[in-house]
């Protein structure tokens, strides 16, 4: 094993008394045959997203590298390779990178030192792009691998952006991946990011996100993990000014012996900004969850609101969720919530479907799909929303498997086939 | 044969025997009205026949349609024509009522041998039923249940019966909280859907839905059992002297 990848495995020995970071444990996931990518594997896939009616700037991160030379748009939208663009556009770069927005943590600090590549996107001000930008990374490679990607975002005063950012794997080799994604927003930014995880059950993925946002702007995040062995989303969003809003929504549908943990940290610095975390799960077979969530209130944040929620359906007895939604605030003059709830599906609720002649297996699938929707309904991108309803129905009849491309791109082929099972309220 | 045979009924709920013997028969064509004081097992007896697995049948036996039911799962008898109006119709968020029922129609058409109903077709049998209860679009496009109303929520379980057109109906406590109109519009949208090949329970405290829905036969449940049944006119007996008639009847028996 590589001794980064060894080095990797032990950081969880020095976090051990950490509250932060001590439930995450990537040592499953570590096998002796993984190493680290080579430059050069990859560059062949070709993607064309089949979403239907989306058409989008995208920037494919494989196995670790992008093989995407910077593209500047008409709008001047700077996108690609980040190796790329550090070394052709640094004083873009540096709008993002160093900055030093969110907290330092020991996987953070591995990803800094030896990342291998990821994604550059620059939005500058007051763009609002036709297109919404997608960043895909993808482990495509038929071997197991260890790997750290770094995207860096910046998008400029008032502009107003849609963000696709998907994580895939392609075969059933064993993933790691220690992602980092920086990402920041100027003044009255506004933007909608969605981020979906669709990995197979052998692959792990440390996602760290950390965005800034300055006064007035307004951040819509839905992460929605469809699939994965051992996943931990962690989040950190600071409003570095007033007036802003951010609402962080999450859902994730995990079996077997899957792990899933969420972690989100809100920052209220600056007075009258507004904050909201949805996070929803269910959770089968003997898959574990967690949700640690803090909303901080800094001393000066007057006029803050904030609401965080957790909620957890329990499918089986061996599945477990353990949730700890955490409001610490240090001004009087807010309003704030926090609640969470681990539950089952509700008797009544199924007789009363069934009792109408809808089976138990269908019966089932509409009330965990309308405990989903209240998510996937967030997603104000039409065809995309529709596109996750899909990939839900199917992940909840237990047919969604990964497969030879990203799941947004899936069709028939590979098992995903549509579901007989049509619920979808805006087509009737 | 009849179209609904009990002998003999028995079911707890935990612990708790509340069905101790119920017998009813009822055939094709007719409406009986199931009378009794709160708390005798009225709802008990409509969930049982539906299928509600909170409760346990210990003893006896329905008899539907020639086959006995008590082992048929919940949706394989709402597809065999069995269809309940619930006392508390139950909330389901997230679900609209287009794609429940359109779930539905479809899942017991499945079951006849039948196509599915495309979106069109489904919309103009939407459109058709709502109209006899006079529901508004707007609430069909919302949550089931959702915020209702009392008297909507049980607008809402008629319009779901007008949909699925079932051979036996059972509607507990239908008139409880409807307004002096909606009970009109409810009990007429009832008697549109009857025919002479299916059949309609009507548990009530009230003869003044009785006025509208005309039972052949009224039944009275008392401490878990049908201890009395008559005509129409004893309802009205019930509406001015209420229970203890019956009370004294039995203890004296
Ligand atoms: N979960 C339960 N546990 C214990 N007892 C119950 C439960 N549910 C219902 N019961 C009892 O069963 C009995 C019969 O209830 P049921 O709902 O059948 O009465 P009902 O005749 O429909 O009354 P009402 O006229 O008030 O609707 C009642 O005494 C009720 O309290
Ligand atoms: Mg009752």
């Amino acid at each position: 094993m590589d001794e980064l990848i060894q080095q990797f495995g032990q950081l969880r020995q020095q976090l051990k008394k950490n509250e932060v970071w001590r439930n995450v444990d990537f040592g499953t996931v570590l096998t002796d045959s993984m190493r680290l990518p080579h430059a050069d594997e990859g560059g062949k896939y070709s993607f064309h997203c089949r979403v239907p009616n989306i058409d989008s700037y995208c920037v494919i991160t494989e196995n670790g590298y992008c093989h995407q030379s910077l593209m500047e748009t008409s709008e001047g939208i700077v996108y690609g390779s980040l190796r790329a663009a550090k070394e052709q556009r640094a004083d873009l770069v540096a709008l993002v990178m160093g900055r030093g927005s969110g907290s330092d943590n020991p996987y953070r600090r591995m990803n800094d030192a030896g990342y291998s590549d990821g994604v550059f996107i620059y939005v500058p001000q007051g763009c609002h792009p036709a297109k919404p930008l997608q960043l895909l990374s993808l482990h495509t490679a038929e071997a197991s691998l260890f790997m750290q990607c770094r995207n860096a975002i910046y998008l400029g005063d008032g502009s107003d952006v849609t963000i696709i950012h998907c994580d895939d794997s392609t075969n059933q080799h064993t993933g790691m991946s220690n992602n980092v994604t920086e990402m920041v927003m100027g003044s009255n930014a506004v933007a909608d990011y969605y981020k979906l995880q669709n990995i197979n059950d052998n692959s792990g993925l440390l996602n760290h996100t950390y965005v800034t946002l300055a006064a007035g702007a307004h951040l819509l995040s839905v992460g929605i993990t469809l699939n994965g062995g051992t996943i931990r989303n962690h989040s950190e969003v600071s409003m570095m000014g007033e007036g802003c809003d951010v609402e962080a929504d999450g859902l994730y549908i995990n079996d077997h012996i899957q792990q899933v943990d969420n972690y989100i940290y809100v920052d209220h610095l600056h007075p009258s900004c507004h904050s909201r975390a949805l996070y929803k799960g269910i959770l089968d077979d003997a898959a574990h969850a967690t949700f640690n969530g803090h909303v901080m209130v800094r001393e000066g944040a007057a006029k803050t609101e904030a609401y965080q929620t957790n909620r957890n359906i329990l499918l089986t007895d061996k599945a477990t969720v353990a949730t700890k939604p955490f409001l610490e605030i240090y001004n009087d003059d807010v309003k704030c919530s926090h609640g969470s709830s681990i539950g089952q599906i509700d008797d009544d609720a199924m007789f009363y479907l069934r009792s109408r002649g809808i089976s138990e297996k269908s019966a089932r699938t509409l009330l965990l799909y309308a405990f989903c929707d209240e998510v996937v309904g967030r997603i104000r991108l039409e065809p995309l929303r529709q596109r996750l309803s899909d990939l839900i129905k199917q992940r909840l009849h237990g047919e969604l498997v990964v497969c030879a491309e990203c799941a947004l791109a899936c069709n028939s082929h590979c098992g995903c086939s549509d579901s007989e099972f049509t619920i979808d309220p805006t087509l009737l | 044969m009849s179209l609904l045979s009990i002998r003999n009924l028995h079911a707890y709920i935990g612990e708790r025997e509340i069905l101790k013997g119920v017998n009813l028969d009822v055939e094709r064509g007719e409406v009986h009205s199931i009378m009794g004081p709160n708390g005798n097992g009225k709802s008990t007896l409509a969930g049982v026949i539906a299928g509600n697995p909170k409760y346990t049948v210990t003893e006896g036996e329905v008899i539907y349609n020639g086959k006995n039911i008590l082992d048929m799962p919940v949706d394989v008898r709402a597809s065999e024509g069995i269809f309940l109006g619930f006392q508390y119709p139950v909330e389901i968020p997230g679900v609209s009522i287009t794609n429940f029922m359109r779930t539905a129609v479809n899942e017991q058409r499945k079951y006849r041998g039948l196509d599915p109903l495309g979106a069109a077709e489904f919309l103009r049998l939407m459109e058709e039923k709502k109209k006899i209860v006079e529901m508004t679009t707007k609430l069909a496009n919302r949550s089931v249940n959702e915020g209702f109303s009392g008297g909507e929520k049980k607008k809402n379980e008629i319009f779901q019966m007008a949909m699925l057109e079932p051979t036996l109906a059972i509607l507990d406590e239908t008139d409880s909280g409807l307004d002096i109109d909606a009970l009109r519009i409810v009990a007429s949208g009832v008697n549109q859907l009857r025919r002479p090949d299916n059949a309609t329970i009507v548990i009530t405290h009230y003869q003044r839905l009785l006025d509208y829905i005309v039972p052949d036969f009224v039944h009275i449940l008392y401490e878990g059992r049908i201890v009395k049944t008559g005509p129409k006119e004893l309802a009205l007996r019930l509406e001015h002297e209420g229970y203890d008639w019956i009370r004294h009847e039995i203890d004296q028996q």
